[in-house]
């Protein structure tokens, strides 16, 4: 490992968010302090109403807390409104999410560069074509989307996640969408994206094969972090899993 | 009776989907309250001027007058009857009341010096006061009873700002008169006279100031309340003269206010025109909001039949929702009938045209038609949707990629020309062929242009993508073109996305914007043929017309003659006649004409007039086969016939008409009380335009209801008088409009519902909700010009033909206004901002995880 995993790309201190009032009242994150290094593929698992998926929601500035902070590199999110919440994940974060992932209209390119189109910036051509090269996209870039089969519009996904260089991309259930071959391939791209051009990912998943693809998994139940794996195999965090369970 | 569940799953369906159905009801209700507005108004409109002429005539039994040979009764120019016959009808059993009835032309001049200007006529009248038998009442004041005494209707007074007492200066047929105000007068309900001002006399002074000469229009008769009325008609009949007759007062009623109601029923069609128009416009929005819905509920409908539904049901499911609509949009239209009937009364008595206080009458009549209308239409543009429905294969319930089987393009196209040129050629028979008098030539190229409309709007499906894109290359203009900036490549390419729907949207606003075009048209050629009619043919230095359409009296223009400034004056009277057994307008002018008008003479001489010659324009001559000194027969409508012989042939009929015959002549034919309907003169020799301006200035003085014109002045009157003509055109087409613009706002606030979770993820990868907010507007600008290019590229094309088609005496010149053209595109572009308010503002609010989680 370099030095830079031990910088923060993000994280959240003390983050809650609570739904609901008095006897409705429900904590979908309690208290949860969290860090996530620079270069490093992070997995985020829990069962069905653990948190998990609205900790990562917080953590891209889609959604608020109730009280706690987040913080994107060293900005507090807290303390921004709309429209700076917009820029920042238009420059700082990526996304890719588990289906319909990609604007109809655009053609494999311009999804890609929709990001840096929206902020009026000129695409860096000699990441860009890493990037394309890296997600195998050179043959497919002038078509759309409908024209793509669900792993190619994934990767596309991907390649726009990656096109602006953000501090963080968050993937939620990236493969889910997807047969396990496909679902092979796109992890790989992203484990690939992690160890060549030294990007950060955090992932929320289900799939223990999926977190297997991961530097660490944490564990989320009823909105606490219960439990951390670091080079994880499926297997550990099959049986990591069903302890939470039980 | 439709099953229950198809009832149900109907009305849930409507009630799912409120907020989408609204503006399609809206669109519905407005054209329902255009045309329910438009028959509530004429309804109530003739039902207040019936009444007013049977207040009017009020104790009037029986009317005696001159008898008329021909024409129209209620606008005949009689000859006036003679007052001496009141004497030997009063001494007859049964007759209780006989009165002169006169009514000449009055003007009242406000305190000020300038005369009062009204939207009716300006009546001065003989007057016995209500206990006579004219049924106007006295509201203020006393009867006028002698010389030097005048009452006014109240309406008028007020406005002139005259009371009680006050001297008033009056202008009547043959001069100035003061008078003190005695008496403020009403008729029946109002205080005004409809719209007319009203100075009522006693009948010495009447027949004095109005220059009766001891005649009157009619004689009035009241009977006593014993006598049968049929027996003192006989008794009249008995002692009149030949070229008499005696009809009942509700007859003379009827008759004046029918002339009226003819009137209204003529405006009351021209209303329902444009709301035909509107409905029209309306049924794509209802056709556009039905494709819509439908095509968003694919997978539910897949679902019902999935589950059992039949193809038929489904269709029934889709009409129904249809009939919901009709029903509560043609509910609620009545009502707004009742708001559109007052707001165009309120609208036209702003611009002063005083419709009579009425009200509001809902005829069995306007409750059926507005009932078939609004349901038929909403229910015929639902029906393609509902058999588009029907096709949804119950698999695309588990596979929405499935959809629809939709017209291929091919069958559309072929569909779609043979739509266009069935139009064009229906447009063109109508328009030149003109089958069957007006009504063919009207219904004819109404018909055509519906198709032609039809036609455009689905071969504007072929072209809606590609014209998408060349407008989003070009706009805006000329510095940065849309595609440039994300926003716009997403407005671009969406309105590409559905080229179905954006052109159908965008063929709601064709239609009202190629009417438009369509009317810049005529009108511009209109213009210019006037203009150059002017130039070409017209010679006069001054113009006098009057200010009301009641005539100049003969005293005027009398006076302007005898003027040493003016070299030739010359009125223009106007008369009916019978010629080789056709009704036929007849000018009466002096041989001065000739200096005032080219004519064109191409035989005979203008002088021939004063020797009571005829002179008349070549085609008419042609059909009667006359040449100079041959004679033809004429008869008068009073009765009287003349042999006039042909005194001259001329070449250019498009001021002076096809017959001319001398003053004189006129005069010695008919004793109707002449008016001038314009009078032309020309400088003498040697005297400055500024100087005989001054002296025609000051002659006008004394008639203040003339109105003296150079060429220039006159040419702007005219073309203020058409301009002030098309602003109500174009003010009627602005309800099409609005619907037009309600569509475009319906089908992007459908669309930013279906695009929900494409729109959460552009704000989740990072689109401000400014450039969301641009994208859409810029994509309802694209749909509103491309809109406004069909409606331009068909309605310049038809105001040609149309120009075409008008007679050569009014259009000879074609033009095509580019200003209008560019005040259209330029308004398109505002028209879709406009319509991309709610829609953008609803775009930029969606919450983005909500957007994402939308399936």
């Amino acid at each position: 490992m370099t030095d830079v995993s031990t910088v923060a790309a993000a994280g959240a201190i003390n983050a809650s968010k609570i739904y609901g009032k008095d006897d409705s009242e429900v904590r979908a994150l309690d208290d949860v302090t969290v860090d996530f290094a620079l270069g490093q593929f992070t997995a985020i698992m829990g069962p069905s109403g653990s948190g998990k998926s609205t900790l990562m929601h917080c953590l891209a500035g889609l959604d608020a807390l109730t009280s706690g902070r987040v913080l994107i590199g060293d900005t507090d999110l807290a303390q921004l409104d709309d429209k700076q919440l917009t820029s920042l994940r238009r420059e700082k974060v990526g996304f890719i999410f588990q289906a319909y992932n990609l604007i109809p209209t655009l053609s494999a390119l311009e999804n890609i560069t929709l990001p840096l189109d929206l902020g009026g910036v000129k695409p860096d051509q000699e990441w860009l074509d890493t990037v394309i090269d890296k997600m195998n996209l050179r043959n497919r870039l002038s078509h759309r989307p409908s024209e793509l089969s669900g792993g190619q519009q994934q990767r596309v996904a991907v390649a726009r996640a990656l096109a602006s260089r953000p501090q963080i991309i968050f993937a939620d259930e990236p493969t889910g969408n997807l047969d396990s071959k496909t679902g092979a391939e796109i992890l790989a791209f992203m484990k690939h994206a992690v160890t060549d051009l030294h990007q950060t990912i955090v992932m929320v998943t289900h799939d223990p094969v999926a977190a297997a693809y991961a530097d660490r998994v944490i564990f989320l139940a009823d909105g606490k972090v219960v439990d951390e794996v670091n080079n994880p195999t499926s297997e550990l965090v099959l049986d990591r899993m069903k302890r939470l369970g039980s | 009776m439709m099953p229950s569940p198809v009832v149900r799953l109907t009305l849930r369906g409507v009630l799912a989907r409120k907020f989408r159905i609204l503006l399609t009801i809206l669109a519905v209700v407005s054209g329902v309250a255009f045309v329910s507005g438009a028959f509530i108004l004429t309804d109530s409109v003739k039902g207040a001027i019936n009444n007013l002429f049977v207040e009017l005539r009020g104790a009037v039994d029986l009317e005696i007058r001159t008898k008329i040979a021909f024409g129209d009764s209620a606008r005949a120019e009689r000859d006036p009857v003679d007052v001496s016959l009141m004497k030997d009808i009063a001494a007859l059993d049964g007759v209780r009341l006989v009165e002169a009835n006169l009514l000449r032309q009055a003007t009242i001049i406000k305190p000020d010096g300038e005369p009062l200007k009204t939207s009716g006529p300006a009546f001065g009248i003989s007057w016995t006061g209500p206990d006579g038998l004219d049924g106007r009442t006295l509201l203020e004041g006393v009867v006028p009873t002698k010389s030097g005494e005048v009452a006014i209707d109240k309406s008028s007074a007020k406005r002139a700002g005259y009371v009680l007492g006050d001297k008033v200066t009056l202008v009547g047929p043959i001069g100035k008169g003061e008078f003190t105000l005695v008496g403020l007068t009403g008729t029946g309900s109002t205080s005004g006279g409809g719209g007319a001002s009203v100075c009522a006399f006693d009948p010495v002074t009447a027949n004095e100031f109005l220059g009766a000469d001891d005649k009157a229009d009619s004689i009035y008769v009241g009977i006593t309340p014993d006598a049968a009325r049929s027996d003192v008609q006989k008794a009249i009949e008995g002692v009149l003269p030949s070229g008499y007759e005696v009809i009942t007062g509700e007859q003379s009623a009827k008759e004046t206010a029918g002339a009226i109601n003819e009137i209204i029923d003529i405006f009351g069609k021209v209303l329902l025109g444009f709301a035909a128009i509107s409905l029209f416009v309306s049924a794509f929005l209802i056709f556009n909001t039905f494709a819509i819905i439908v095509s968003q509920r694919l997978r539910e409908l897949a679902l019902l039949r999935a589950v059992g539904a039949s193809t038929r049901q489904i269709h029934q499911m889709i009409i129904g929702e249809g009939l919901v609509v009709g029903i509560v949009a043609t509910g609620l239209g009545l009502v707004g009938g009742l708001g559109v009937a007052k707001g165009i009364t309120f609208a036209f008595n702003a611009a002063g045209a005083a419709f009579p206080a009425a009200d509001l009458l809902i005829s069995s009549r306007t409750i059926i038609l507005s009932v078939a209308i609004g349901i038929g239409v909403t229910l015929a543009a639902a029906i393609v949707p509902a058999l588009r429905a029907g096709r949804i294969p119950p698999v695309a319930a588990m596979r929405p990629e499935l959809g629809f089987s939709a017209l291929q393009r091919s069958k559309r196209l072929v569909v779609g020309v043979v739509t266009l040129i069935t139009g064009i050629t229906l447009f063109s028979i109508g328009l030149f062929v003109q089958p069957g008098g007006t009504v063919g030539t009207l219904g004819g190229s109404a018909i055509g242009a519906v198709l032609l409309f039809l036609g455009v709007a689905s071969l504007s499906t072929t072209v809606a993508a590609p014209a998408s894109r060349v407008i989003s290359r070009i706009l805006p203009f000329p510095l940065r073109p849309m595609t440039n900036s994300v926003p716009g490549r997403l407005a671009s390419r969406n309105a590409q996305r559905t080229p179905r729907r954006t052109a159908s949207t965008a063929s709601a606003l064709m239609v009202g914007l190629a009417l438009v075009s369509t009317v810049s048209v005529v009108a511009g050629s209109v213009k210019k043929s006037f203009t150059d009619q002017l130039k070409a043919s017209v010679t006069a230095d001054f113009f006098v017309t009057n200010l009301s359409f009641q005539g100049l009296p003969v005293a005027f223009g009398e006076r302007l003659a005898e003027l040493p400034e003016l070299g030739s004056v010359s009125p223009f009277r106007a008369t009916v006649a019978l010629i080789n057994g056709e009704e036929k307008q007849i000018g009466a002018v002096k041989p001065e004409i000739g200096d005032l008008v080219d004519i064109d003479i191409q035989k005979g001489s203008i002088n021939s007039l004063t020797d009571g010659d005829i002179l008349l324009y070549k085609d008419p001559a042609r059909d009667l086969n006359v040449d100079v000194g041959d004679t033809i027969d004429v008869t008068w409508q009073n009765g009287k016939t003349s042999t006039l012989t042909v005194g001259g042939i001329y070449a250019d009929s498009s001021v002076a008409g096809n017959w001319l015959i001398g003053l004189d002549t006129l005069a010695e034919v008919s004793s109707a009380p002449p008016v001038d309907f314009f009078i032309g003169a020309k400088i003498a020799d040697g005297v400055s335009i500024a100087d005989a301006r001054a002296a025609m200035d000051k002659v006008a003085a004394d008639f203040p209801s003339a109105e003296v014109q150079d060429q220039a002045e006159f040419q702007k009157s005219q073309e203020d008088q058409l301009n002030q003509l098309l602003s109500i055109v174009y003010g009627l087409l602005i309800f099409a409009i609005f619907i037009a613009i309600l569509g475009i706002a319906n089908t992007m606030a459908l669309s930013v519902f279906e695009r929900t979770r494409e729109f959460g993820l552009l704000r989740a990868v990072g689109m401000s909700r400014r450039h969301l907010k641009r994208s859409v507007r810029w994509e309802a600008i694209i749909v509103s010009v491309f809109g406004a290019t069909l409606g331009i590229v068909v309605g310049i094309p038809l105001g040609i033909a149309v120009a075409i088609a008008l007679p050569d005496s009014f259009v000879t010149a074609t033009v095509v206004p580019i200003n209008t053209i560019v005040t259209i595109l330029i308004a398109s572009v505002v028209v879709g901002i406009f319509a991309a308010i709610f829609p953008a503002r609803r775009a930029a609010k969606l919450d983005i995880l909500d957007a994402i989680a939308t399936q």
